[in-house]
């Protein structure tokens, strides 16, 4: 039992990172259909932005006097970094060509290996350490340990989470977001500036991959510029599961595939725990070809 | 006009202003809590200078401002597509054989190997062109029929001693089989789902093949594949026949070249086919193609597994030519590698598909130099020419067509 | 439009063979030299080194004396990113460019398939980094090895296991590449035979970040050690930080790829306490300090490969010299009549192209690499 709560907690925090890099990818898609390759980049971005910053509270002795501030600082700081960059992103490589969806697609695939190699230029190809002593320990009841670090990623995401479900369907904005994402002619018409929503939404995805980067950073001890594409990878995986384009579905299949890869590599075969989440992906599509939640004439969509 | 000009250099002005904030905290912030500028203006006014030349030379291009220089230069340009008039067809066809033959002649084995690249990804390509290009599936996890090819050919001859001319026919069997198994699953969903559908059979293919330890030696990989062998008759006293290895990369080459232009002839007849008719109006309209008369579900498995025996027959040409395999040449990248170059060429365009693959394989050996910038310039790259061409180098025929009648109507960014 | 199409292949083609003729403008007699190794990718720390390695050979080289006969010794580092493809493409290019010897690769799945194209050339080639047996077993004849054997390392291992940690049990995790999964199994193997009860052997996937589950596993079985087969020093630091966050009791053995400043610098306190093998150097000998004193200076610290590499290219340049001639059977002779003391050890290749294995145990302790244990003498004092 022991054992069972613990891979319920390991996979619960990976679960919660995958779906906060969901978002992003389910986000961008319900507005302009682009399977946003460079997403996981965003999230290598703020994971280094993170590390930076917190190197600097460390050299300047702040993280002695202020630890909590120098993390809110760390984060926001990934965050609106990330979301910077989203935007300048979107306007160089995917507004010129909005129209053409394959076109796009490729775009996103290049600017997603120009950024991973600007990392690389600019960062070094070496492990980024990150300043892990913030939030070292944890419980124990019995054999079941869990950390801080643990408690406050899913803690982060769960916040996250609420306040994008607030955002989206209970302010103004959400609301001019859902009318672009399903008519953007008619949304013009009524006064809504699609491309403003669009770069918006853009912003809004990287930041919650940089608050992503931020805690894989603080969790796992280290970043490196490749690490975006294979957490993307899944990530998007997970947002199809939940049926692409729409967030709770995101968050669902983010956590579905996390526990499928712990609990599969935690009871069956560690070699053959991708195989275990792709195994459940295409089964559910296969009897739901629009994912879990997905259906493609829904008002829930963003 | 001056508006116009006055939009482009806003646009440029705020956009190097936003690069030098994103180099900042990259390049300024040190782990020892300095903050310096020195280095990010230093990387600013390198791109900002280059990036200045491009921006000139792409006003003074579109404002006629050298008209007298570059006059002369267009209008010589249109000279020699007017000599390429004068000569029929034939003609340059015959030219560009010739340039093929001699090719291995003439240069060193860097080149040839570099070409031996190029001419499997064409093969690779013209089976991607049927599943994405004429048949409009996305396909992301092609890269897994090229392994069953190449797997297929390694494992029978290390295993077994079969030649590979017995191989060849087998590894186009096996892959169109799973061509069929990854296909029939698939059919009822479209776009998106189906691209995340097949990137995980691609993914699902490449693990199988990295643990199933017994069969394919996992991660290690299949040592001690025998070249291409090929029987010469010799007349000594009586006529025999003596095994002749393909150990040299020219002879290699010409072999590579024959499935190459066979691909290329077979997937031109196709398209021209009742089948590729079929094919394509199925990309455009799936519904209206099945109330036409088209089984769209058979002609959907058809072209997974039409497009996976080329994929099949080019795999085992490159466990031949490599004489070893492991399951890091098949990963989800390469997937996406093969489906730019059928996207940058030109969807559904042969030539066009031919010269994505030779940029997007050329290209990083071309930049090799470059060293460490060699990937930043290619991901830049091929931004750079979505930008310009969004319809690949050579968009095919038909499509163009289409995009000239869409421009005059309202846009509709939600086909597939 | 057909013809423009075809008329604009000729040109293309015609462009792009121009782009690879080998450009030989220079007259000062050169000798070329390349490295292969990862400079981009998960692995390029050690990539890195391995180049940098190289370089510092040359440069003293070349103070010594340098080539007689050659005005300069030029070195052609090509980046493989550990794939099999890029490395015959590299090995390839390398021909092209006319280079007399290689050292690399550093994964032993780029070298087995890059040593094939070479050696059908006749080029000798000098792996730093690539431990599996397979390297040297083939019977390649030009193929030769600096760094140990994972069949010399694992039975090490497994005697520090038994020696010198008192253990009884062992969990056993691999990362599956060519290099890790056949020393893991080597370990597994010779634990069956040494009397030590392998308890679970478990996979993780390359450019995995979450290994919670396997780790989870493993502190419920609760084995004396827990064997570590990772490629790398990266996914390395991530598991002992989770481990140690985890509370996994047993302790805790790596292997060679570890052997990097970097490990201790991401694994911080995690990393303190984790024993590894690595192959011995002694720092005390007026050849290593020389080494280190100008490797530092320039490059940093020195990581795992950098003195294999060092080493390498030396016996290379060396044998060179004294064939006279960049003859490939009168090079490999000269190799083979080697007999020195290198920066990482004594160098001296056998028939199959070894140079022999001297692994020892390793502690991290304060941050350093301590050497703890050896198989000949036991515990280091």
């Amino acid at each position: 039992m022991d054992y069972f709560i613990q891979q319920l907690v390991n996979g619960l925090t990976l679960g919660g990172l995958y779906a906060l890099i969901a978002l992003g990818y389910t986000m961008v898609y319900g507005v302009i259909f682009l399977i946003n390759f460079a997403h996981g980049e965003f999230f290598t971005a703020g994971g280094y932005i993170g590390v930076i910053a917190l190197s600097y509270c460390i050299a300047h002795g702040y993280t002695q006097t202020h630890p909590f501030l120098c993390l809110a600082g760390a984060f926001s700081l990934a965050m609106i970094y990330s979301a910077y960059l989203a935007v300048g992103v979107e306007k160089i490589a995917y507004l010129p060509l909005r129209g053409s969806r394959l076109a796009v697609l490729l775009s996103a695939l290049g600017m997603s290996i120009f950024l991973q190699n600007g990392m690389m230029l600019t960062q070094g190809v070496m492990d980024k350490a990150y300043p892990g002593e913030l939030f070292e320990g944890g419980f124990s009841f019995g054999m079941v340990t869990i950390s801080y670090l643990q408690i406050m990623i899913i803690t982060m995401t769960v916040l996250l989470l609420f306040g994008l479900n607030r955002l989206v369907y209970k302010t103004k904005i959400g609301m001019a977001m859902r009318a672009t994402a399903q008519d953007k002619t008619m949304s013009a018409l009524v006064a809504i500036g699609s491309n403003n929503i669009i770069s918006l939404t853009f912003a809004i995805g990287a930041g919650l991959a940089a608050a992503a980067g931020v805690m894989v950073g603080l969790y796992y001890g280290s970043v490196h510029y490749d690490m975006g594409f294979n957490l993307g990878m899944k990530a998007f995986c997970a947002a199809v599961l939940g049926g692409i384009g729409n967030i709770t579905g995101a968050m669902l299949g983010g956590l579905i595939i996390g526990l499928v890869e712990v609990f599969g590599a935690g009871y069956i075969s560690g070699q053959y725990k991708d195989v275990f989440a792709f195994i459940i992906l295409i089964g559910v599509l296969y009897y739901r070809p629009t994912g879990i939640m997905g259906e493609n004439i829904d008002e829930t969509r963003v | 006009m001056r508006q116009e000009y006055k939009k482009i250099w806003k646009n440029y002005a705020v956009g190097m202003a936003w690069l030098l904030g994103l180099l900042w905290p990259m390049l300024g912030i040190h782990p020892d809590g300095t903050l310096t500028f020195h280095r990010t203006l230093t990387v600013w006014l390198y791109i900002f200078a280059g990036s200045l030349i491009c921006v000139l030379f792409y006003i003074t291009k579109k404002s006629r401002i050298l008209s007298g220089v570059t006059d002369p230069l267009v209008n010589g340009a249109g000279k020699l597509s007017d000599i390429s008039k004068a000569l029929p067809t034939s003609v340059w066809m015959v030219l560009l054989f010739v340039f093929l033959l001699v090719y291995p002649l003439v240069n060193g084995r860097y080149a040839i190997d570099v070409a031996i690249s190029v001419l499997l990804y064409v093969c690779l390509g013209m089976g991607l062109n049927i599943v994405v290009g004429l048949a409009g599936m996305l396909d992301l996890g092609y890269i897994a029929f090229y392994g069953v090819g190449a797997y297929t050919y390694a494992l029978l001859n290390v295993a077994y001693g079969l030649s590979f001319w017995l191989c060849l026919p087998l590894a186009g069997c096996f892959a169109c089989i799973a061509g069929c198994l990854v296909g029939y699953p698939t059919l009822n969903m479209r776009g998106d789902y189906l691209a995340i559908v097949t990137m995980g059979f691609g993914e699902i293919t490449r693990i199988v093949l990295n643990n199933w330890m017994s069969l394919t030696n996992g991660p290690n990989g299949i040592l001690g594949i025998k070249p291409i062998s090929i029987l010469i008759p010799t007349f000594h006293n009586t006529m025999s026949f003596e095994t002749f290895w393909v150990k040299k990369l020219n002879v290699l080459y010409y072999f590579v070249l024959i499935l190459a232009v066979i691909s290329v002839i077979a997937v031109t007849r196709l398209r021209n086919s009742r089948i590729g008719r079929a094919w394509e109006s199925i990309r455009e309209d799936e519904t209206a193609a099945e109330l036409m008369g088209v089984n769209t579900f058979r002609y959907k498995l058809l072209a997974y597994a039409v497009g996976a025996v080329f994929a099949g027959l080019a795999g085992a040409f490159f466990a031949a030519r490599m004489r070893f395999v492991s399951p890091e040449s098949f990963t989800f990248i390469e997937s996406c590698m093969v489906l730019c170059m059928v996207v940058l060429g030109g969807m559904g365009s042969i030539p066009g598909i031919v010269l994505g693959v030779i940029v997007l394989i050329a290209l990083p050996e071309v930049f090799r130099q470059f060293a460490l910038y060699r990937m930043l310039v290619f991901g830049a790259a091929m931004i750079i020419i979505m930008l310009f061409k969004p319809d690949g180098l050579i968009p095919a025929k038909r499509l163009k067509i289409q995009a000239q009648y869409e421009k005059k109507g309202e846009t509709d960014t939600n086909v597939s | 439009m057909k013809k423009k199409v075809f008329f604009m292949f000729v040109m293309a083609l015609a462009v792009v063979s121009f782009l690879f003729v080998p450009v030989n403008s220079s007259s000062a007699k050169t000798l070329k030299i390349g490295t292969m190794s990862p400079l981009t990718g998960p692995y390029a720390s050690d990539g890195t080194d391995i180049k940098n390695g190289a370089l510092t050979a040359i440069e003293v080289f070349n103070e010594n004396g340098g080539m007689p006969g050659y005005d300069k010794i030029k070195l052609y580092p090509m980046d493989t990113v550990c794939d099999p493809r890029q490395a015959v493409a590299t090995a390839n290019k390398l021909l092209n460019l006319e280079v007399v010897g290689v050292i690399g690769a550093y994964c032993s799945s780029s070298t087995i398939p890059a040593s094939t194209v070479l050696n059908g050339a006749d080029i000798p080639m000098i792996t730093p980094a690539s431990t599996n047996e397979k390297v040297t077993d083939r019977g390649l004849p030009y193929m030769f090895r600096m760094c140990g054997r994972d069949d010399d390392q694992a039975p090490a291992a497994v005697k520090f296991m038994k020696e010198g940690l008192k253990a009884k049990t062992v969990f056993i995790v691999d990362d599956k590449t060519t290099y890790s999964q056949g020393l893991a199994d080597g370990v597994e193997k010779n634990c069956k035979k040494m009397g030590i009860k392998v308890l679970g052997h478990d996979h993780v996937n390359q450019g995995d970040r979450d290994f919670s589950a396997v780790l989870t596993e493993a502190k419920t079985i609760n084995a004396d050690v827990f064997y570590m087969s990772l490629q790398g020093y990266s996914p390395a630091a991530m598991m002992v930080i989770q481990a140690k966050r985890l509370g996994l009791k047993s302790k805790i053995l790596g292997q060679d790829a570890i052997y990097q400043p970097q490990f201790i610098t991401v694994g911080k306190d995690a990393a303190e306490g984790v024993y590894l093998t690595y192959g011995y150097t002694d720092k005390s000998t007026p050849e290593y300090k020389a080494f280190a004193k100008r490797y530092t200076k320039k490059y940093g610290a020195i990581g795992a490969y950098a003195t294999y590499s060092f080493d390498a290219t030396t016996v290379l340049l060396k044998a060179i010299k004294a064939a006279g001639s960049t003859n490939p059977d009168k090079i490999k002779a000269q190799i083979m009549k080697l007999d020195y003391d290198g920066v990482s050890k004594h160098v001296k290749f056998n028939a199959k192209g070894d140079s022999g294995s001297s692994y020892i145990a390793f502690k991290v302790e304060n941050g350093k690499f301590v050497p703890y244990w050896s198989p000949a003498k036991g515990f280091w004092k």
